[in-house]
């Protein structure tokens, strides 16, 4: 491995890095893929109130993205290949690296299957010691019992854990309400405005969204981050398009179609390559829904000159019947 | 007379024969294309066999070894049909006592096999499409107009490899199209697709294998410089490419036809006989399986296909 | 699915008056039809079960029902009515579980809905002799796939079979069925076998669908056995309705230094067997699964590990639509010459 940085010596119970000096918080790293994009606010202010130091990897470079297609296997997501790819940056950066197992928040809040194995995949593929918590409320284990369990493994008590908890909600809350009403202005604008239904994993991660952003932005086009309004006084709202449907995520983006799609010109679904859930849940959506969309899917090789194309000739459609309007 | 044992390797692109004597020693051998047509190309092979004797032989073994072992094996009255993998395996351990991994790309599929002690340890196929092939290669070539025996030699010019993404057949031609009208230099394509077969192969084919010297590389595309190059240089290990590596798997076979020999002196001139396979399509279930029947010298001998096992 | 197709029809046509029309066995051209319909990257059993939907339509079907849970499978019902609409089908379509769960008042409306002359005393009665009957199959099963490559007269343990489970069709109660069970395990048993002393033995894990349905498997338990393997599966019906729940927590513990949660469908599951297959001297492993199959994908790097750790070959085999069935009899005839090399070693 050639990556330099921080290089850490482990001897009683103390740390030091590179340069001799003495360490006493634990580093923890975050690697920024898949969950990072849900729960990142909350791990860091939890971690940082009870005394840790965290490490975030940074945005997806070639690098990540290759060492991540060397770890996957072939058949594995995209988003998954990349958050391999991350684990194995923080590698030798940190004491311990956060991976959280998240099953689900009810019976109807499930996750994707990759959540459920993701700690015992790591696990078995590296070394770091790996801190994690498990988030299933169908058999009665809470986020804030998660929480907890991850505070004491840290060494700090009950009840401080519980307290760090409230406080990151707080901060979680509080900025998912701005993210919203910034969102939310956006829908105000005159041009083309295009509802993104993506992962945020997939949108928000530079390798797989930012080309996106920019030829949309380049388009003139107002991309609109259905994750990010997502309205928790429309929970439920994404029934009359899914009755049955379980996944938590994909709820979540979904139920924004119903309440703003007045005020869009189309939807742009984006996917990584082969995610099992979009594959139903867009494919339904498409079928039900009467807006202009377009369906990307994105996997490790795909090149920018195909998504371009694709994504001027959409706009161009939207843009002719707006006129004609 | 002397002795002598035949092994045939009908690969998709081509077909590979070779005469071993009782010591092992190569006495002949041929390679020719096969051209959608394994029954002629065998014939003519062994036609080209037979010319090429020096003196003559008693054929006491035949093996078929290669996609169309099976059809093969049927017409020429083989002792011994068995998988390209272990014949491989077993003619490359002939020559290499103390390999540990063979690197195999040949026309259609790719795999690797890990040795101990001279026998298979474990092994991988590719998964995934021809991309990153021996077809898929020469495709290319003709795409960028150069020869494929000029591509391995033209990608050691490079100094600076294209990165090609080549894990898919038809995202590899689009973005070779893409790469070459933004002007980069034909050298460096043709390098980064040799490269990007390397890594493709380590990625799929030898995901979670441990890669031990002495490695030795063959198949087809074994005959490529450049990919051989960056196998090399990937594995920070030395490959070896023998020169008759393309017939590892004829001579495998015919060893293992001399292993298994029964006694059975067989003819060289099966290039006379007729040998037919009619194909239909069975319409008793909507199954509608490909029924394939099989005739020597205008007599049925055996039919394939059949699901059900009870149409022939 | 399979042979499973038998205790379902005996199931549904007892405790409900509709014609019930019998699914055909799946063949090339439910896969087609499966294909045309389906967004690209689902897994593979949606397809078949799509064609199998459609198919059952162009019979005369009006109402469908569909179980399914644990992972993509839960969501395939609703996905699936859409497609059948829009095709311009007219049915009724019933999806029997929902999120994974069962519940029992919902399936009880729902039955009422497609009979309403449905009775709990009648599924009572029936489900336990269904439930039976899933036990003995299996059992039976269990026995064939040990034996098969070994019997002196080809094809003597399917023709048998074949026969029980017609009789099966025909039972009214506990006692027939018991009967009938007896009558063809003994004569099972007695099928003439010549089992060389210590034939290479291998165990075949994976995704539940593709391990249950041999269609989508290539009959590759039928190809195992005319290479005179000696077979061991695991999932079978009986396990994933009646003995899963139970074996859970049991396999975790096993499995503790690999795995700490569930991994979704039988993924865990598969890598407690890999081990316990491994820990039983069994030559090697085979493990198969549908193309995209997410669990098992999950599973495979912790499989691969743990085999690597007992120094036992695992074959890995992902299943598609139009997968080369010659490609899988060179993986299987080579893995078979491996197998044999390193038993004589």
């Amino acid at each position: 491995m050639c990556h330099c940085g921080i290089i850490i010596h482990k001897e009683k119970n103390t740390t030091y890095n590179a340069l001799g000096d003495k360490m006493d918080k634990i580093k923890i790293g975050i690697p920024k893929a898949l969950h990072y994009y849900y729960y990142g606010t909350m791990w860091k202010a939890f971690l940082e109130e009870l005394g840790c130091e965290v490490v975030i990897s940074p945005n997806t470079t070639k690098d990540i993205l290759e060492q991540g297609c060397k770890l996957a296997n072939d058949e594995m997501c995209l988003s998954l290949k990349l958050y391999l790819g991350h684990i194995h940056y923080l590698e030798e950066k940190c004491d311990y690296i956060l991976v959280p197992r998240i099953d689900n928040y009810g019976t109807f809040e499930q996750t994707c299957t990759n959540f459920l194995s993701l700690y015992d995949i790591v696990s078995n593929l590296f070394k770091t010691p790996l801190l994690t918590y498990n988030v299933d409320v169908a058999h009665k284990k809470s986020e804030l019992e998660g929480f907890i369990h991850l505070g004491i493994s840290l060494g700090k008590g009950k009840e401080q854990s519980k307290i760090a908890y409230f406080h990151s909600i707080e901060k979680f809350i509080k900025m998912r309400k701005k993210q919203r009403i910034q969102e939310l202005k956006k829908l105000n604008m005159t041009n083309i405005k295009l509802l993104i239904i993506s992962h945020p994993y997939n949108f928000e991660d530079t390798f797989i969204g930012n080309s996106i952003k920019k030829i949309l932005s380049d388009l003139n086009v107002t991309a609109i981050d259905g994750e990010m309004i997502t309205l928790n006084e429309n929970r439920n709202s994404e029934e009359s398009l899914s009755p049955n449907l379980y996944w938590k995520y994909n709820k979540e983006l979904i139920e924004t179609i119903p309440v703003i799609k007045d005020n869009i010109d189309g939807i742009l679904f984006l996917s990584s390559f082969p995610c099992g859930p979009d594959s139903l849940v867009n494919e339904l959506i498409m079928r039900k829904i009467n807006i202009p969309y377009l369906n990307l899917i994105i996997d490790e090789e795909s090149g920018s000159a195909g998504m371009e194309t694709r994504l001027e000739s959409f706009i161009d459609i939207l843009e002719n019947k707006k006129t004609v309007r | 007379m002397k002795k002598g044992y035949l092994g045939i390797d009908i690969g998709s692109i081509s077909t590979k024969g070779v005469i071993l004597d009782e010591q092992h020693n190569i006495v002949t051998s041929s390679y020719i294309w096969t051209e959608g047509n394994p029954i002629k190309a065998v014939k003519d092979l062994l036609h080209q066999l037979k010319e090429s004797l020096e003196e003559e032989i008693e054929i006491y073994g035949i093996g078929t070894t290669g996609s169309a072992r099976k059809l093969i094996g049927l017409m020429v009255d083989a002792n011994v049909v068995k998988n390209e993998i272990t014949a491989h395996a077993i003619g490359t351990t002939h020559f290499y006592p103390d390999v540990r991994t063979i690197l195999e790309i040949g026309g259609q599929d790719s795999k690797m096999i890990l040795l101990k002690d001279g026998l298979i340890e474990d092994y991988a196929m590719n998964t995934l499409c021809a991309a990153g092939t021996g077809s898929f290669l020469s495709s290319q070539a003709k795409r960028l107009g150069v020869d494929i025996e000029d591509f391995g030699h033209l990608a050691l010019t490079s100094k600076n490899p294209v990165k090609i993404a080549a894990r898919c057949t038809v995202f590899a031609e689009s973005d070779l199209i893409h790469k070459a009208q933004v002007g980069y230099k034909k050298e460096d394509i043709i390098a980064g697709l040799c490269k990007s077969v390397v890594l493709n192969y380590l990625n799929n084919v030898g995901k979670g294998k441990k890669i031990m010297p002495p490695i030795v590389f063959q198949g087809g595309v074994s005959k490529n410089e450049g990919v051989t190059k960056y196998f090399s240089e990937v594995l920070k290990e030395d490959i070896i490419v023998d020169p008759n590596s393309h017939l590892m798997g004829a001579i495998g076979i015919a060893l293992l036809a001399h292993k298994y020999e029964d006694g059975k002196m067989r003819s060289l001139d099966v290039a006379d006989i007729t040998f037919e396979t009619k194909g239909r399509e069975c319409e008793k279930c909507s199954n509608h399986c490909e029924i394939l029947r099989i005739y020597k010298d205008s007599k049925f001998i055996e039919s394939w296909g059949s699901k059900c096992g009870k149409v022939s | 699915m399979g042979d499973y197709a038998v205790p379902a029809h005996f199931l549904l046509s007892h405790i409900i008056h509709n014609k019930i029309i019998k699914p055909k066995p799946i063949t090339s051209k439910t896969i087609e039809i499966g294909s045309k319909y389906s967004p690209e990257f689902v897994c593979t059993p949606f397809k078949y079960t799509l064609g199998t939907l459609i198919e059952g339509l162009d019979s005369g079907a009006k109402i469908l029902i569909q179980a399914g849970g644990g992972c993509r499978y839960g969501y395939y019902a609703e996905l699936q009515e859409q497609i059948i609409k829009d095709l311009g089908y007219e049915c009724r379509f019933y999806n029997l579980v929902t999120a994974g769960k069962t519940d029992f008042k919902r399936i009880y409306r729902m039955m009422k809905e497609i009979d309403p002359k449905f009775s709990i005393l009648k599924v009572l009665y029936y489900g336990s002799i269904t439930k039976r009957m899933l036990k003995y199959m299996d059992s039976i099963d269990h026995y064939i796939r040990e034996h098969i490559g070994f019997e002196i007269k080809k094809g003597s343990f399917e023709k048998v079979k074949a026969e029980m489970l017609h009789k099966f069709k025909m039972v009214k109660t506990h006692h027939e069925l018991k009967k009938v069970y007896q009558k063809y395990k003994q004569e099972i048993e007695n099928i003439p076998i010549q089992k060389p002393e210590n034939p290479l033995k291998i165990g075949i894990i994976g995704e539940l669908y593709t391990v249950m349905e041999p269609y989508s498997n290539y009959e590759l338990e039928r190809t195992l056995a005319s290479m005179n393997f000696e077979i061991k599966r695991f999932t079978n019906v009986t396990y994933l309705l009646f003995q899963k729940h139970k074996k859970v927590k049991q396999y975790l513990k096993e499995i503790s230094e690999y795995v700490t949660y569930q991994m979704g469908a039988d993924a865990m599951d598969n890598i407690a067997r890999a081990k316990e297959l491994c820990e039983q001297g069994y030559d090697g492993i085979i493990h198969i699964k549908s193309s995209f199959c997410t669990p098992e994908i999950g599973a495979m790097p912790i499989l691969t590990k743990v085999c690597n750790d007992y120094n036992v070959p695992i074959l890995f085999f992902s299943f598609d639509t139009n997968t080369s069935e010659v490609g899988i009899k060179t993986r299987l005839e080579a893995f078979y010459d491996m197998l044999e090399m390193r038993k004589k070693r």
